[in-house]
């Protein structure tokens, strides 16, 4: 009896090993990340050419796709935009899960900025840059109080801007490229 | 169950499985949100 118990609990291990290989080699070709793994190349969509848009749709947006490159890959991550600008976070930057999981995040501020944003099918050719003004991370913190901790109260939003502060939440602003030399 | 009769079936059920997440998208999508869903109710 106990041997077909480790046997059942043994073909459950294999299957969840076999779908984690198997969701990650697929997806990291894909045009896009799925709602777990990371993605490729952001390849679908108009690429945005024009003015600099009012980025206040992305209020309505949960999740935007975010395309980084060396290497390339694609994420889902949430935005915010404040005073007409738009950013990205990234958390759990001290933590060793974090180190792994957000190894985009390191690279970016390694030197490798240029980003595709891919927003209600429409792809944007950005530059990310970290933030550092405290009074820029006051109004993005404010903001993703709002949209993703359930409200913008005096604590949450302090307890957000201390997380940037300490550096355990990076704050990106998603700027137009920079003109090339 | 034999051991042999069992790696037969770890084999067959692991290919199928396989298969599954890699030609029927809706199967893998599914497999996701379960994921998902499991993940997110453990980080609560």
């Amino acid at each position: 009896m106990l041997r077909a118990v480790w046997q059942v609990l043994g073909l459950f291990a294999l299957l969840l090993v076999l779908t984690l290989i198997t969701l990650k080699l697929k997806n990291q070709n894909a045009d896009g990340p799925s709602v777990l793994f990371p993605g490729g190349e952001l390849t679908s969509g108009e690429l945005y050419q024009g003015a600099e848009p009012d980025w206040a749709f992305t209020d309505d947006l949960f999740f935007i796709e975010l395309q980084t490159n060396d290497p390339v890959s694609s994420r889902r991550i949430f935005v915010m935009e404040s005073g007409g600008k738009v950013y990205v976070p990234s958390g759990y930057m001290q933590s060793f899960l974090g180190r792994l999981w957000k190894d985009w995040a390191f690279r970016v501020e390694e030197g490798s900025p240029l980003v595709v944003a891919r927003m209600n099918g429409t792809r944007y050719e950005r530059e990310l840059v970290r933030v550092r003004d405290p009074e820029i991370i006051n109004g993005v913190a404010e903001k993703l109080a709002q949209k993703y901790a359930g409200g913008a109260t005096p604590e949450t939003v302090a307890e957000i801007a201390d997380s940037v502060t300490g550096g355990d939440t990076w704050i990106f602003e998603m700027k137009p490229r920079s003109e090339s030399p | 169950m034999k051991n042999v009769t069992y790696i037969k079936l770890c084999g067959g059920v692991g290919l199928a499985w396989v298969l599954a997440l890699l030609f029927i998208p809706p199967f893998a999508q599914l497999v996701e949100q379960l994921m998902l869903l499991f993940l997110s109710t453990n980080a609560r």
